[in-house]
């Protein structure tokens, strides 16, 4: 596979630590001590408070299904279809996009509860993916 | 605020090139031009249609596949105001121009050669990159496409409301409908809403149908001052009011997309759009919707108070958006089946409707048109009238 058709993964200053902690199966998110909010995607400030001061902070992982959809194309190597991608928002408040696996589907609903988990990616890095989490 | 873009300018010129050639050119291996070539031919043909020289223009706004000062360079022109702009903002900036006193005959060009240069707006290479983040941080994932967004838009909007697939598909029938009727338009094959049922999931829920085209191309139009149009244009098309209100928060974490679908910007740009043209929905006579994916016409009808929120399918299936209905939308087919110039098209499908003598798909008695768009979180809105 040649370099170009990996899957884009962006790596800026404030990408990488999410990525080393994602590595550790462990994702940590920036949070701001003035608004004690969670942010996604890293960046530069608090969008709430401006604050540029912040921590990295372990995530608990559980969130909720906001929306889908099924890739009927194969628009990524790594990613042949059918291929379930998901829209959840976290329990700290962000809304990542992440996928599970297409065999869920038939249970997939509005505000079904999921958690994460860790898988390694065809492209050879660790990924935070989802499935339901039967604990709720 | 209020009433600070009515009646500033009008359109006098319209042009384009020959999608419907092209496309099959395209698809024959042929490159019959680049960008700035199909915005050429749209320029010249703007002129003619215009009446006007070239040295009347003072002002040039290049859309964003072209660079200005190459543009410029090939048309000749040496304004005195210039930009680069997508078509909605052109037609914004041109009118602010000409309200400040900048320029008074303004030419927008746009020329794109996205399909023979086989743009990727999907997949690994995507345009967009890291700069604005959108879709393209979402690829770790799996995501990298536009329509997958409008696709878990959708997909949401159809648990909450209990819908299905067939609320979706009316917009995509009813725009081929006009698209028959259009000799301009690139796809003129009716097709059924069982046609559209059938057709292939591409990010589900969406089909094939909800997709827009993806084809070369280019569009220009001449704005001009209100007062020098109406004494020496000779029909001119008034442009009675803009509305504007942008969505920048959370945008990567989509929540004014998922959660809000943009409504709270769009109820913004309709106050404003409608404050400064002194009307309200029931003034439009008929309705141009940026669509890149058929959603964005049920969020516009929500957003810019045509109906309830939720209710866009039932309001659709109630008074009809195609051939023969209370409020058609995107009389041309759209970029669904007319001819994917990214907004452009619509602006000029807009004039010509008011201008009247369409044949066939002229709106009757058709003096108000709004044009809206929901682009990367700017809800935008145009009232054009006679």
């Amino acid at each position: 596979m040649t370099e170009a058709a990996k899957t884009p993964r962006l790596f800026s200053p404030y990408d990488a630590p999410m990525w080393e902690s994602i590595n550790q199966d462990c994702m940590k998110l920036q949070w701001c001590p003035d608004s004690e909010l969670f942010r996604y995607p890293p960046g530069p400030a608090c969008p709430v408070s401006l604050s540029m001061e912040y921590e990295w902070r372990p995530i608990s992982g559980r969130g909720r299904i906001i929306s889908w959809t099924v890739f009927h194309r194969t628009y990524l190597p790594a990613y042949p279809a059918p291929h379930l991608v998901v829209a959840v928002q976290l329990e700290e408040g962000p809304i990542m996009v992440s996928n599970m696996d297409h065999g869920v589907l038939d249970r997939m609903r509005l505000d079904a509860p999921v958690r994460m988990i860790y898988i390694d990616h065809p492209d050879g890095y660790r990924l935070p993916s989802f499935v339901f989490d039967e604990t709720h | 605020m209020g009433k600070s873009t009515a009646s500033i300018a009008a359109v006098v010129g319209v042009g384009h090139t020959d999608w419907v050639d092209d496309y099959k050119r395209v698809r024959n291996g042929e490159k019959p031009h680049d960008s700035n070539g199909y915005a050429t031919l749209a320029f010249n043909r703007a002129l003619q249609d215009a009446g006007i020289t070239r040295d009347e223009v003072d002002g040039l706004i290049v859309g964003p596949t072209t660079a200005y000062e190459r543009m410029g360079e090939i048309l000749n022109i040496n304004p005195r105001w210039g930009g680069q702009a997508d078509a909605v903002q052109a037609v914004l900036q041109a009118v602010l121009a000409i309200k400040s006193g900048m320029a008074e005959v303004i030419a927008l060009v746009y020329g794109n050669d996205q399909r023979s240069a086989a743009v990727q707006y999907g997949g690994p290479e995507a345009m967009g990159g890291g700069a604005f983040l959108s879709y393209v941080y979402h690829s770790p994932w799996g995501l990298t496409s536009q329509g997958a967004l409008y696709a878990l838009m959708y997909q949401r909007y159809k648990e909450l409301n209990g819908l299905d697939d067939s609320t979706l598909g009316q917009v995509a029938v009813a725009q081929r409908q006009w698209a028959t009727l259009n000799p301009n338009a690139i796809m003129r094959k009716p097709i059924t809403m069982e046609d559209y049922l059938a057709s292939a999931y591409i990010a589900e829920p969406l089909h094939l149908y909800d997709y827009c085209l993806i084809n070369d191309g280019g569009v220009a139009l001449i704005i001009m001052e209100a007062e020098r149009a109406k004494k020496v244009a000779e029909n001119p098309v008034y442009i009675r009011g803009i509305g504007r209100s942008d969505l920048n928060s959370k945008a990567t974490s989509l929540g004014p997309r998922l959660l809000d679908f943009y409504l709270p910007a769009q109820r913004k740009a309709a106050e404003q759009v409608f404050n400064a043209a002194g009307m309200g929905p029931k003034d439009i006579d008929a309705l141009m919707v940026y669509d890149s994916f058929s959603p964005h016409i049920l969020f516009a009808l929500e957003g810019f108070g045509y109906c309830d929120v939720g209710g866009a399918g039932e309001f659709i299936a109630r008074n009809g958006i195609g051939v023969g209905g209370k409020l058609p939308i995107n009389t041309g087919g759209g970029h669904l089946s007319e001819s994917y110039m990214q907004g452009w098209n619509h602006q000029v499908e807009a004039v010509r409707q008011v201008r009247g003598g369409l044949g066939a798909r002229q709106v009757p008695n058709c003096r108000n048109v709004q044009y809206t768009s929901d682009v990367a979180g700017k809800a935008m809105s145009i009232i054009y009238g006679a």
